[in-house]
Formats: structure tokens, sequence, C-alpha cells
């Protein structure tokens, strides 16, 4: 049998996800036959999502360099300057991931991982996590799946409760979405943030002083078992059945919150001491990535002895100890010499190996000069590679192919404001995420000053006794995906802005998640390069911090392919995007609900007739319709600017940005977000039956102010105009129609409730 | 040398509110260290004035919420110096070891008399973010030495637990009385025990219970995310409401007290007056 063909048949048999040729590249490195350990640890490093080999030539037009950016992507996460507090600068640390396809297979472990993950990946730059957000994409829940969809979105949520409020992150909200293009492949993104010190970041390579002093591995937390091994590549194919459970990993909150106390000691003891160090989290390829990339990156070799590795499983094989992806683990470079004091910390103060059966820190590996990769088992090599193949990635020329989607538009488009309106607050898209929200803890921490919906976006007090406020939101419109996916990108990114905007908070970092199908089809590949443009143009225009002329950074992000369903249609495009912004003072935020009748309404954007993906469409005539908003860079800019010079100048009442059901559905949310002892409603004094100005998704806000704000400001923008007061009855109304909200709040507050959790689906 | 009272903060495994608890004592003109749950020998040389077991999920929540955490070593410490007076709080987590170890009621030394129990209400069951309106039972009022400045005004105050709902061996609504610290209502103190009133199906609407002394009580609400004005939300209905929104904006926001405060500046208050009697 010559060399291909036993390459074949060690693909057929381990169920590998990498390709003849990659095999025989593999082959090449090592110079023989590879073992077992190879074939798993590059069909890691090579999965697309390790390796980025689709996308990595298209992501190079996202803007991702700007003055307050100090790690860009790269790392586990990005990190931008955040403040300068009683002498100490801190800069904020973000991630941005998906968890979808564990998610869709095991709801509940898989929503929890993604968020062990990501957290994770904040915590390894050194940082405390201080909020986490989720980023939901479901199917149909009363569609032809809609019993599969309603348990998963169930589990999706129970996993983020408990692991999330254990872990003792608050939860900053997200968004959720309904499409039946997900009824087969749920998305489930995932943010985490944090804040660090500058002076005491972490990274995840092994620092130049290993090359005079001997540095060794230290593995710290949960035993090694057999879950998630092949995760990376299971992440990374499509989703054709449900055999592959095996591959998502079992989270545990409980030991990564002991743990991240042990570690906060560690990296502390370890910074005041002035000993370099490398850290890093264990995620996709295990063990075999933590030390392959740690030596890598600093340019060393590695010796791994895996008889050194505490496992709860006996007799496991090599490449099992090596690969799988147990979660709450991390590895840290540190000099032999502070390695027992270290190894104390773990197993003596924190206790690891009696809170926990089988976990521990150990030494596991050793620096070498020589840069190799070299694993032993039982005193046998179970891996010799040179280091560098194993970082080295590989990169493919995907063809891409344009497919537009027709626009199609319905013919009539009949208005009865009360009737559109109770439609669209009771549809899934439009109905209060509240119920979705109760199970999640916002508070923990004691910073959170919005919760989610409350405001536009959270805003949370994240340093102690500094007054600046950090403002999240994370934003995706299927609807436009489907139907545009530039614009979906850029939408992404406009909407996460106008969010974070809204509260009066600057932008100054994004992250990304692009979602998509097998980008092995052409056209789904020209899907994904269009929502990467149009998420670089937006970032384009928005650098709202320095100046136009500078972007807005994207910092971190991932991609996820080979999300589509059981036949094989793509889901909607989803470019999922987070927008981080900072208020200098966090006592000038506005939330959304009204406050004061006789107030004016300012509109902050002309309504435009483009009506695609809306869900007015959606839910008053059952169309989708074609044209979506368009994104009108320097508009957005424009009024951007306006409306953080308003919050500046502390004239903003209330502000809310229009999005979903435009600017009525805006209106009626900044009522029904007023205290119940105040109600407050809102009078327009335009526009009484016109769709455009009712319900048009053009890209916009609506600002409360005091009647003597408005006329006082001298030079008045042509986007902005009043178009309504503020009322003390409960109520949206012109003076031809009314919707009465009291008659709506309790069905409007309950609907996903009803839906999924108590599976009342009465018509 | 400082002679302010020292709160010492236990930490177990899995505990997740010690240090914003630590910071709201410190708000409150104590001094306040937060100690491991191995570090027995440094607890008991630093003589803590009194003690506070923070939220979180202790041991993973492991047979019962509060059950393991209550078996630990140092809830001996804990155990002996809330019987010889000093004050102990339990919030959240804290309160479920607390009840775990017998602590309260505490009708019988170190007997478990009542229970945390799964959320369960006609409405809502499972677990439950949400801010509620607290009220002091009046005796309470009088010999709890973290509730003597709340005063008769309901109090916002946010709930986060799964296992929050009080449930008794023995229904003797006597004793039960003598043990009511802080009971569920509405924005106008008005008690139901319907949801979301009472969140999760509270026997009596208790939202926390004491010993007969009242120096050691067990509550399932979260003072310290309320201890700010600015933790409260927008939209919360009542005084506190109009107090919050009057700040609107209004740099003063920033350092405003909220109503969990009241709690810690009425440790603060007993310790005064402790001092004023010993002088």
């Amino acid at each position: 049998m010559d060399l291909r063909d036993k390459l074949k048949e060690v693909i057929k048999e381990r169920s590998l996800a990498m390709t003849i040729p990659e095999a025989e590249k593999l082959a090449g490195y090592v110079g023989r036959m590879p073992t077992p350990l190879e074939f798993h640890l590059f069909d890691t490093m090579w999965s697309e999502h390790c390796s980025y080999k689709s996308s990595k030539p298209v992501l190079r037009q996202l803007p991702t360099q700007a003055s307050n950016v100090v790690v860009g992507p790269g790392e586990d996460a990005g990190i931008v300057r955040f403040c300068t507090f009683s002498g100490v600068e801190w800069d904020l640390v973000v991630a941005h991931e998906s968890h979808n396809h564990p998610s869709q297979v095991l709801p509940v472990e898989g929503a929890a991982t993604g968020i062990g993950g990501i957290v994770r990946d904040v915590y390894c730059m050194g940082a405390k996590v201080t909020g986490s957000l989720d980023l939901l994409r479901f199917g149909d829940p009363t569609g032809v799946s809609g019993e599969r969809t309603r348990a998963i979105c169930r589990g999706v949520v129970e996993g983020i409760w408990k692991y999330g409020n254990a872990l003792g992150v608050p939860n900053l909200g997200g968004d959720t979405r309904f499409h039946e293009g997900y009824d087969d492949n749920c998305l489930v993104n995932v943010v985490a943030l944090g804040f660090v010190r500058h002076d005491r970041i972490a990274h995840s390579f092994v620092p130049e002083e290993a090359h005079t002093e001997q540095y060794v591995l230290i593995l710290t937390g949960k035993p090694t078992d057999d879950t998630g091994f092949g995760g990376a590549t299971f992440a990374s194919a499509d989703l054709s059945d449900t055999a592959e459970k095996g591959a998502v990993q079992v989270a545990d909150p409980f030991l990564k919150r002991v743990l991240s106390e042990a570690n906060r000691v560690v990296l502390e003891m370890l910074f005041e001491k002035e000993i370099p160090f490398g850290f890093k989290d264990l995620g996709a390829g295990g063990i075999a990535c933590v030390t392959s990339e740690l030596a890598a990156h600093g340019g060393l070799g590695i010796h791994v002895d895996l008889d050194e590795v505490p496992i709860s499983i006996p007799g496991l094989p090599p490449e099992v100890i090596a690969c799988a992806e147990t979660q709450e683990r991390y590895g840290l470079a540190v000099p032999e010499s502070v390695a027992e004091e270290i190894l104390d910390i773990y197993n003596t103060s924190f206790e690891l190996p009696r809170l926990f059966p089988g976990a521990s820190a150990s030494i596991i590996g050793r620096f070498t000069e020589d840069p190799v990769y070299k694993v032993v088992h039982r005193g046998i090599e179970v891996a010799f590679t040179p280091i560098n193949c194993i970082t080295e990635g590989i990169v493919y020329d995907r063809e891409s192919k344009s497919s537009p989607v027709e626009v199609i538009e319905p013919d009539i488009r009949p208005v009865d404001p009360p009737s559109d309106l109770r439609k669209m607050l009771l549809s899934h898209d439009g109905a209060s995420r509240s119920p979705i929200w109760s199970y999640y803890d916002s508070e923990v921490q004691g910073t959170t000053h919005f919760r989610p919906g409350e405001a536009d976006a959270c805003v949370t007090v994240p340093i102690k006794g500094c007054k600046a406020g950090l403002a999240v939101s994370g934003d995706g419109n299927p609807w436009f995906g489907q139907l545009e996916p530039f614009l979906a990108g850029a939408h992404a990114v406009g909407e996460a802005v106008r969010n974070v905007v809204a509260t009066g908070a600057v932008p100054i970092a994004a992250t990304d998640c692009l979602n998509y199908g097998n980008p092995e089809k052409p056209d789904v590949f020209w899907q994904f390069c269009r929502g990467v443009e149009g998420i670089a143009h937006a970032c384009r225009n928005l650098g709202l911090e320095s100046g136009r002329e500078h972007p807005l950074p994207i910092v971190s992000g991932n991609v996820s392919f080979y999300n589509q369903s059981l036949s094989g249609g793509s889901i909607p495009p989803s470019p999922i995007v987070a927008v981080f912004g900072r208020i200098d003072d966090f006592t000038r935020a506005t939330d959304m609900s009204l406050k004061t009748q006789g107030n004016v309404i300012v509109l902050i954007g002309p309504r435009e007739d483009e009506f695609g993906g809306s869900l007015y469409y959606r839910s008053c005539l059952g169309h989708s319709g074609g044209k979506v908003p368009l994104f009108r860079g320097e508009l957005e800019y424009e009024m951007a600017r306006f409306v953080l010079d308003c919050a500046e100048a502390g004239i903003s009442q209330s502000v809310h940005d229009i999005s979903e059901g435009g600017l009525a559905m805006a209106a009626v949310e900044m009522a029904l977000a007023t205290r119940k002892d105040a109600r407050r409603g809102v009078i327009l004094s335009k526009g009484f039956t016109d769709p455009v100005f009712l319900y048009s998704e053009t890209p916009g806000y609506l600002i409360e102010m005091l009647p003597e704000d408005w006329e006082g400001i001298s030079v008045k923008p042509d986007f902005a105009s009043v178009i309504g007061r503020v009322t003390a009855d409960f109520s949206i109304s012109s003076d031809i129609w009314k919707l009465n909200l009291s008659e709506v709040l309790e069905e409007y507050s309950t609907l996903l409730d009803r839906i999924i959790w108590r599976e009342e689906l009465s018509e | 040398m400082t002679n302010k009272p020292l709160v010492a903060v236990l930490q177990f495994p899995g505990s997740n509110c010690e240090y914003e608890t630590a910071s709201v004592v410190r708000e409150s003109g104590m001094d306040a260290m937060i100690f491991r749950w191995n570090q027995l020998k440094e607890l008991s040389d630093s003589r803590p004035d009194a003690f506070i077991l923070p939220g979180g999920f202790s041991f993973q929540d492991r047979v019962r919420a509060g059950a393991v955490g209550a078996k630990e070593e140092i809830m001996d410490l804990v155990f002996n110096e809330a019987l010889s007076g000093k004050p102990v709080l339990g919030i959240c987590n804290g309160a479920q070891i607390l009840v775990e170890s017998g602590l309260v009621p505490g009708w019988e030394n170190g007997r478990i008399e009542s229970a945390l129990a799964a959320n369960h209400i006609h409405g809502r069951s499972g677990y439950l973010s949400r801010w509620v309106f607290l009220r002091a039972n009046e005796r309470a009022l009088k010999i709890s030495p973290w509730l003597r400045m709340i005063g008769n005004d309901p109090i916002p105050v946010p709930i986060a637990h799964a296992e929050g709902r009080f449930v008794f061996a023995e229904k003797d609504n006597n004793r039960i009385s003598e043990c009511m610290a802080l009971t569920y209502c509405d924005e106008n103190g008005i008690e139901t025990a319907d949801y979301p009133v009472n969140p999760n199906g509270s026997f009596m609407n208790l939202a926390g219970i004491m010993n007969r002394e009242g120096n050691v009580l067990a509550m399932m609400p979260h003072p310290e995310r309320a201890f700010w004005m600015w933790q409260i939300p927008p939209w919360i209905p009542g005084t506190w409401g109009d107090r919050r929104n009057s700040l609107q904006h209004d740099p003063a926001l920033a350092g405003s007290k909220g109503p969990g405060a009241l709690f810690f500046r009425s440790l603060a208050d007993y310790f005064e007056l402790i001092s004023r009697e010993d002088q």
C-alpha cells in the first residue's frame, strides 16, 4: 500500500476532517507516517475553527488597528485602552466566539461551555471578567420544527444561567432572534469582557527569558478526560447527525470559579516578583495546542510528558490525553524555580484536589531551545515534529460567486396603526425579551447601572471609584442577511454602534462573529465576503472616538462556517457584531424610559421607503420585502455625533434607537419602559397613516427633550425634527388613532415565556 | 491602629459576591477582610466583630444549596461566635448556609428546622433574577443589628436565586412569627402571596429569617446590589424610584446611597451604640 492509501485509511478510521493533500503535507513535515497524536493535533490546528484557512485572506479587510488598540486579533482576546484612574491605566479586554454546533446537539452543555470558553479567553490575558453577552438565533418556535426549537431555546438559556450565574460574571444581555433558517442549526454567539491593568497584561507565549532560564509548563484545573475529543473538527463540519455528542465538552463553573480565584493569586505573585510568564487557556486541541502554541509563539520547543497529566479515566490513549478538550484547564509557562510555590497555591491554598476529584496543578512539560515539539507517553515518543509546522497554518483560496437575491416588493401596504403595532409587539421578534433575561444574573459584582432592556445598551461602572462607564451591545439582523449580505454586515455594526451611542457612550472597539454556511459553496463564500466588506465599510465610517478618519477597530472575533440545515440549505448570512463604548461620567448615561409629559420627541434620521426584512412587512403583510435600508456612512456618523453632543449637554431625557418596527415601535418601547406608577405615552404630530413614517427601519434615533432644550439648540441639523410629545397617558396615538398600551403590556411581557417555557401555543 | 469594627466576609469554594460585599462594608465605615474557607487560624486570630456569608454557589450547591458549606470546619467558629451574640448575616447562598447550619431559626441549637426550597409559585418557577420590595418585621427592626435603620418604607432590592423559598419542618406560626425578619411586599408595603410580589412561593412571604435574639439574619435578597442609588433600575416605582429619578444626570448620583446601604449602616450604628455603652 502506498503512503497516500495509508493516509486515506487513517483519515477514515479516525474520522478526521483533514483532506488527503493536507495529510500528505503533514507526512512531509514529519518525514514518515504521522503518529495518531500528530494526526489529531494537525487535524485540529488545520480545522476551519482554528486555522481560519478559508477566511483569513478575506478578514484582512477588517480594520484592526487604531491608536487605542493594545492587542489586536491574534491572541486569545483583543485589548484596547479604557481609562486612567488614580495613576493606573486600565484596559478593556474583549473576546467573541460561537458555540453553534454543540448547542444544537446538547443545548445546555453547549451553551454553558460557550461561556466557559469565552471567559477563559479573557481571564488568560490576566483580566478580571466583568461581563458576558449572548447573541442567540433560534428557529421558528411555532413552525414545523417548533417543538425542537423550543427545547433548544430552553436548554440554551438554562446552560447560560447555570454557568454564568454560578461563575459570578454579570450577564449583560445580548439579543435573541427567531428565523426558520435556524431550525436545524441554532446560533449561540458569546461575548466576554473584562478589565486588566495595562502593566499587568498576560500573554499567551513563553517569554524570551526562557532562552536563558529553564521554564516549565504547569497544567492546572480539571483532570483530563475524553470529553470534547475532536471538538474543533466537529465545530468545522456539517451537522449531519447527532452521534457526535461526545465532541461536546462538559462545563464546571464551580471549579472555574475556584480556579479563577487561584489564578488571580498566582498572577499577582508573579507580577509582584516581576517574573515573566506565559499563560493560556486550554480550548480547541487541548494540551497539544496549548503546549505547542505557548512554545512556538515564544520561539522555543517543548518536551511534554503525558504521564504527568492528571487524568480521570484510566488507560486513555495518548492522542486523547493530548487532544481532548476537557474544560476548566489552563497552561502556565513559568521558571522552574517558582514552580513549586505555584503548585502549592493551587493544590494546598485552594485545595483543588479536595474540591474536585482528580483536579490539581502539575508540571507536564519543559521548554527547550531545540525548536521541536516532542511528546512522550509511557516512555514512548508519540509525537516529534518541527514546532513551527504546527502553528504555521494553512490557507485556501475559496471560490466566490455573486448570488444576489431578487427584490420583490408587496403590491399593497394597508396601514392600521393600533392593529399593526399590536401584531409587531406580539411577534416573536418584537415581544419583550425579559422572560429570557429573568434567568440571568445581571448584577453580580455590583457594578451594573443599566440592566438588559433598560437602555439600548447595558451600562456598567467596572472600576471601583472611577466614574467611567462601559456600554455594550451586540446585534445582527438575519432578515437583512437573507436579502443583502453586505448591508447585513454594515447594519450589524451600525445598530450596535447606535445602541451604545444612545446611552451617551462613545464606541471604542468592536468584535465580530461571522456565521455562515459551507464556504466550499461559492455562493455561500460570496455571502461571507460581502458580510466582511459590510462590516469593514461601517467600521471605517464610525470611528467616533478619534474622528472620522480613524476606524472603529475590530479587535477580536471568530468565524463559524458549515451552519446549515439537514437538507443542506445554509442559515441566513449572520454577521453578528458587538460594540463596546465608554462614557467618561456614567451619571450622564441615558436610559430609554420616557420621563415627563410635555417633553418633545425628536426624530433623528429622515425616514426612507426601504422595508426589506422589516418587522412591519413580516408581521403585518406576511412578506419579507426586498429593499434593505441603505447604510449611509456619513449620515450615520453625523447622527451619532449629534446624539453624543446632546448627551454631553445633558439634554437627552431618554433615547432609543430606531430599528425593528420603525419609529412607532421605538416610541412604544420607550413608553413600555416607564415606571408602573408614572406611565407615559407618546402622541405623534404627523404621518398618521404613512407606513414609511411609522414603520420604516431606516436607521435613526428618538430623543426625549424638554421643549426649551430643543428650542435652545442653535443650529439644528437637517436630519432632526420634532415628531411628537410625551403624554401622561399610557398609549401611543395621533389625532386619528390610538393604542392603549395597558391592553398589550401583559401579553407583550409574557409572550416568550408562554410560547417557549409553558408551551401555550393556542392561536 | 484602626479601631473600626472588623467584619469578616467568608469565602467558600464557589462564593461569588465576596468582593462587592466587602466593599460596601468598607463604604459603610467599617473594616472588612475576606477569609478563605481554610484560613481558620487567620480568621480566629483577627477576632472579627461580625461575620457575613456572601452569595454564590458554594460547593456547587451539591446535595442542597448551602448544605456542604454548613459542614465546613470554619462554620464551627461562626456558630460559636453567633451564640455569643456577634452579628452574622447570610446573603443568598450565605442564607442557605445559615439555615443548613441550624443557626436560623435556631429554635434548638444546631437543629435544621427550615430549608430553602426550589422557587415554586403559580406564574414562575426556577431561577429568577428580579427586583422585589421588602418590609422589615416590627420586632426585628427593634432587635436585629442588621435592621435597626431600615425604617417602615418598603425597600427595593434584587433577588437572584433558584432556591429561595423558605419552608419549615413544623408550621408553628407563633414560633415562625418570632423569627420573621423580612417579608416580600409591593411598593406600597402591601403583602400578597401571589407572584410577583412573592417571587418564589416563600412561606408567609418570608424573604429573611433570624434567630430569636436577632443577631443572626439569613436573607435571600442582595442588599449589596442596592447599596448605591445608581444600582437601582430607572423603572423602580415608589419613593426610592422618585429619589433615584430626581438624580438623573446629576453628578451626585455617583455617591448617593441606595436602600441596600441601610443594612450596613444599621450594623455600623449598632457598633457605635456598643462602643458608647462601653465608655
